[in-house]
């Protein structure tokens, strides 16, 4: 008699990555992936993101700030789109900026959204609803 | 400039000065709009992110006013623009609007980079006597 062997996959984790150098936007954030049963890891630079990315890439998706010390949300958005393991995160910038360059740049580098500030809570929620919505259809793909 | 006295009246949500102040200092429709947030400890999450602004924001101040050297203005202009997201975020327009005064700034030398950075400050303190208020008035 044939013996099969089932295997469960690990359950998807649902760590979404935070980097901003803003306290208030940053508590927002996870304040809000908590409620949509997210684990959200805080980075409070861009540095300090990369650094996490280095070593870590079990991540449903990425919020980046745009602008942030040592290392801009542009940089960190190469770095992903050009590693293998990273390539796949959704990647949802956020900025202050007014500049229409900027957000085509992000876009173009391969950010899946983005949401400019001010936002409200809904803006935000829906965002990031979105962007775990988009985790989801790539890893069902 | 706000006195102490005339945020202490304007407390009640139907007082004119409140109803004036959204204008120019705080709109307080988009700072309550974050009630809808539930915070994970169960915690008023309007006062959690005044207590964070109002930690942080007087030390990026400090940093843009004691910015100097050669690239003060590439500081300033970080600083400046990180301070406006939140603030805006939070519906504090006259600070915001000062940081993009000073984001817009092409040097940081002269009169007009000591002229905007007090303005930033004076911004902030109408910001913060509001916020000051409108956390009292949640804690009652």
């Amino acid at each position: 008699m044939r013996e099969f062997q089932i295997t469960f996959k690990p359950p998807a984790p649902n760590r979404v990555l935070v980097a901003d150098d803003d306290p208030v936007i940053t508590h927002l954030l996870t304040t809000i992936l908590k409620q949509q049963g997210c684990e959200p890891v805080v980075a409070n630079d861009g540095r300090e993101a990369y650094r996490i990315l280095q070593s870590d890439s079990r991540f449903r998706a990425a919020i980046l700030d745009l602008s942030m010390p040592f290392l801009g949300g542009l940089d960190l958005i190469n770095y992903m789109r050009s590693e293998r393991r990273l390539i796949r995160i959704p990647i949802m910038m956020i900025t202050a900026e007014q500049d229409i360059k900027l957000l085509a740049d992000s876009l173009s580098a391969g950010a899946t959204a983005f949401l400019p500030k001010p936002f409200t809570p809904e803006q935000l929620d829906s965002a990031v609803r979105l962007l775990i919505g988009s985790s989801k259809a790539k890893r069902d793909h | 400039m706000v006195s102490d006295s005339a945020i202490r009246s304007s407390e009640g949500t139907d007082h004119p000065l409140r109803a004036s102040m959204a204008s120019d200092v705080l709109d307080y429709d988009v700072l309550t709009a974050f009630e809808s947030v539930k915070s994970d400890d169960d915690q008023d999450i309007v006062i959690e992110l005044m207590d964070l602004y109002l930690n942080s924001a007087p030390r990026r101040i400090e940093e843009i006013r004691n910015a100097t050297g050669d690239d003060a203005r590439c500081v300033i202009k970080h600083l400046a623009h990180t301070l406006k997201g939140s603030s805006s975020t939070l519906g504090l327009r006259g600070v915001a609007n000062a940081c993009q005064q000073l984001e817009d700034l092409s040097s940081t030398s002269g009169a007009s980079a000591n002229t905007l950075v007090g303005n930033l400050e004076s911004r902030f303190a109408e910001a913060r006597k509001a916020l000051i208020a409108e956390r009292s008035r949640r804690t009652r």
